[in-house]
C-alpha cells in the first residue's frame, strides 16, 4: 500500500462523505427543529437520483440544469408533503411519525419502480468532469472534487443561513423553545414548512449528485435512511457540524474499512453507532438534554 | 377467556382447511406472535424497539443452525430458540435500557443492524446472504397439519402468558413505568429491572417465533433480522391497535391475508401498504380496533337516536 493508493481511498471516503453529508443534514435538521424521525429521507434522495434522469433524458449534457431543477423539486415536493401528510401528525407520538413516514418510503419506491423499472440506471459523467485527474500518478475521477465542493458550499451555505440571517435564527430557535417563538410573532407553521422543504431539497440533490458516480435503483432509499441515521445518530440530531462530521466518519471508516477487514466493512458502521449511542447518546455534537423533573 | 375461545375456533378449523391455508394461518399465528411480544414493550412498557427483528431472527438462527449443523430435532430447538432469543434481548436491552425515548429506539435499531451485516457477511458460520436452506423438520412436523397444531399450541401457551402477565403485578410495575418512570421509581419500583426482564421476555418469544417461521419457510435469510421486519411487528401492532389485548394479532393476521389478496392482483404490494398505513395514521390511529369500536358506537347511537322516534 503506497502512498498514493492511501491518498485516493482518503479522497474516494471524502467524496462518498459528500454525499452522505447532503443526505443527512437535512434529517438531522428535520428532526431537530420539527422532532420529526423521517423515514422517508432516503426516499427524496432515491427521487433526486430518478428525477435527474426524468429532467435530462439522462443526457450528461443537461445534468447541470438537471440539478438545479432537482433541487427546485425536491423544495416543492418537500414543501407539499409537509403540508399534506406531516403536519396532521406533530401532536402524536413518535411512533405515528415513523409509521407514516414509513409508509412513504413504501409508496414512493414503488412509484419509482413503476415510472423507472426495478433494474440499475446509471448516468454519464457530466462532460465537465469526464477525464479522470491523477495524482502522484494514479488516476481517479475528477468528479470527487465536484462533490466535495458541493458538500463544502452546502455546509457553508448552511452555516450562513442558520448563524448569519434571521430565518435562520428562527430555525435555531425552533430546536429549542417553539411556544416562544410563537409568542414571538413567528409564523412556525410556515418555518416549519421551510425546513422540510430545505431537507428534502438537499437529500433530493445528494441522491442526483450521487448518480454519475454510482448507479441509481429504487432499493437505494432502504440502505440511504440507514445510512442517514447512523451519520445523524454518530453527529448529533439536530446539529449541521455533526451531520458533516458523522458523514466524514462514515465515509472514512468504509473507505479504509474495506482494505482492512473487506467482509466487515458493513459491520463498522453500526459499530460505531452503538458505541456512540452507548458513551454519548446525544451524539458526538449534540447537546445532551436538558434534565427533565 | 377470549383468547381460549379463539384457539378453540382456530383448532376445530384445522382440518378443515387445505395445505395453503394451513402454512397461511401458521404464518399468521407466528406474525401474531411476533407482535404479540412487540406490544408487550409498546404498549405496556411504553418502550418502541425498532430491533425486534433481532431477537426473531436469533431464533430463527438458532434452530436452523442447531438442525442443519448439529443435527438437532426440530422440537429441541424451540426452547433453545426460547432462551437465546432471551439472552441476546437481555444483552441488547442491558446495554440500550439506559437510554430512553428515541435514543433507546435508534440503539436497538442498531443492534439489530449489526446483527444483520454480521449474518449477511459472516460466510462460514451462518453462510451469508445465500441463508440457510432444505431446512425440513422431521417426523410429524414437517406435515402441516402437526405443524399448524404446534404452532397455534405454542401461540396460546405464550400470549397466555403474555395475557397472566398483564393482569399481574408484573404489568401493572411496567405501565406505572410507562406512565410516570420517575413517581414509579420513587415508591420503590426498581425500573430497569422490570423493564430489561419484559424486554428479555419478548425476545424470547420472539426468538420463538423466528424459529417457527424459519420452520415454515423452510429456510433461514439475514433479511430475518433487517430493519424492515422489525417494522413488521410495528406495522402489525398499529394495523390491529395497540391498545387492546390481541390487537397486535388481529393485525398481524389482517396484514398477510391483505398481502396475499393484494399480491393476486399485483406486484406492487408496497404501494398499497404504504397506502393502507398511511390512511389508518392519518384516519384511524388506534386501529383496526378503533374502527370496530367507532362501528360499535355508531350503531349503537343510531339505535339511541332512533328509539325515541320509533
Amino acid at each position: 500500500m503506497d502512498l498514493s493508493f492511501l491518498l485516493l481511498q482518503l479522497l474516494t471516503g471524502l467524496a462518498y462523505a459528500s454525499t452522505l453529508f447532503l443526505l443527512s443534514v437535512g434529517l438531522s435538521l428535520i428532526f431537530g427543529a420539527m422532532g420529526i424521525v423521517n423515514f422517508a429521507h432516503g426516499s427524496f434522495y432515491m427521487l433526486g437520483a430518478y428525477l435527474l434522469f426524468a429532467f435530462t433524458r439522462g443526457q450528461a449534457e443537461g445534468f447541470w440544469a438537471g440539478l438545479f431543477l432537482v433541487l427546485a423539486a425536491g423544495l416543492v415536493v418537500g414543501a407539499l408533503v409537509e403540508r399534506l401528510l406531516i403536519r396532521p401528525i406533530y401532536p402524536r407520538p413518535e411512533e405515528y411519525q415513523i409509521l407514516l413516514t414509513y409508509a412513504l418510503l413504501l409508496i414512493l419506491e414503488d412509484l419509482v419502480r413503476l415510472a423507472f423499472g426495478a433494474g440499475y440506471r446509471s448516468f454519464p459523467l457530466p462532460p465537465l468532469f469526464s477525464s479522470p485527474l491523477f495524482l502522484l500518478g494514479a488516476p481517479f475521477p475528477s468528479y470527487y472534487l465536484f462533490l466535495l465542493a458541493l458538500a463544502g458550499l452546502s455546509a457553508l451555505g448552511l452555516w450562513a443561513f442558520l448563524y448569519r440571517t434571521r430565518l435562520g435564527t428562527w430555525v435555531r430557535a425552533a430546536t429549542q423553545d417553539r411556544e416562544m417563538l410563537e409568542a414571538l410573532g413567528v409564523n412556525v407553521p410556515l418555518l416549519y414548512t421551510a425546513i422540510f422543504a430545505l431537507g428534502i431539497a438537499l437529500a433530493a440533490l445528494g441522491g442526483a449528485a450521487l448518480v454519475p458516480l454510482q448507479a441509481a435503483t429504487p432499493g437505494m432509499a432502504v440502505d440511504a435512511v440507514i445510512n442517514a441515521f447512523i451519520v445523524v445518530v454518530i453527529g448529533g440530531l439536530g446539529s449541521v457540524w455533526g451531520a458533516l462530521l458523522g458523514a466524514v466518519l462514515i465515509g472514512l471508516l468504509q473507505a479504509f474499512g474495506i482494505l482492512l477487514l473487506p467482509e466487515m466493512a458493513m459491520v463498522f458502521p453500526f459499530a460505531l453507532m452503538a458505541l456512540v449511542l452507548l458513551l454519548r447518546p446525544w451524539g458526538l455534537l449534540g447537546r445532551p438534554p436538558a434534565v427533565r423533573t | 377467556m377470549r383468547l381460549g375461545l379463539l384457539v378453540l375456533c382456530l383448532a376445530l378449523l384445522g382440518p378443515f382447511l387445505g395445505e395453503y391455508g394451513l402454512k397461511l394461518l401458521s404464518e399468521a399465528l407466528i406474525l401474531g406472535l411476533y407482535a404479540m411480544a412487540f406490544n408487550l414493550l409498546f404498549h405496556q412498557a411504553g418502550l418502541l424497539s425498532f430491533g425486534q427483528a433481532a431477537f426473531f431472527g436469533v431464533g430463527a438462527y438458532a434452530m436452523a443452525l442447531l438442525m442443519a449443523r448439529s443435527g438437532w430435532s426440530f422440537l429441541a430447538t424451540l426452547p433453545l430458540a426460547f432462551l437465546l432469543g432471551g439472552a441476546a434481548a437481555f444483552l441488547v436491552g442491558f446495554l440500550s435500557l439506559r437510554l430512553t425515548r428515541i435514543y433507546f429506539t435508534m440503539l436497538t435499531l442498531a443492534f439489530a443492524q449489526l446483527l444483520y451485516a454480521v449474518a449477511h457477511k459472516w460466510y462460514a458460520f451462518t453462510g451469508g446472504d445465500n441463508g440457510i436452506t432444505d431446512l425440513r423438520p422431521a417426523g410429524p412436523w414437517g406435515e402441516s397439519l402437526p405443524f399448524y397444531y404446534l404452532t397455534l399450541g405454542l401461540f396460546g401457551l405464550l400470549v397466555g402468558l403474555l395475557a397472566s402477565l398483564e393482569r399481574s403485578p408484573f404489568g401493572y410495575a411496567l405501565r406505572a413505568l410507562r406512565d410516570n418512570r420517575a413517581r414509579a421509581e420513587a415508591v420503590g419500583l426498581d425500573g430497569f429491572r422490570h423493564l430489561l426482564l419484559a424486554f428479555a421476555l419478548a425476545g424470547a418469544i420472539s426468538g420463538v417465533a423466528g424459529a417457527l417461521q424459519g420452520a415454515l419457510q423452510r429456510s433461514v435469510f439475514p433479511d430475518y433480522l433487517f430493519w424492515t421486519r422489525s417494522a413488521e411487528a410495528i406495522i402489525s401492532t398499529i394495523l390491529g391497535g395497540s391498545g387492546v389485548f390481541l390487537g397486535p394479532a388481529v393485525g398481524a393476521a389482517a396484514f398477510l391475508f391483505l398481502r396475499v389478496l393484494v399480491q393476486a392482483q399485483t406486484e406492487y404490494w408496497p404501494f398499497f401498504l404504504g397506502l393502507l398505513l398511511l390512511l389508518m395514521v392519518l384516519f384511524f390511529p388506534r386501529g383496526l380496533a378503533g374502527v370496530w369500536a367507532r362501528l360499535g358506537r355508531g350503531i349503537s347511537l343510531g339505535v339511541e337516536r332512533g328509539a325515541p322516534r320509533g
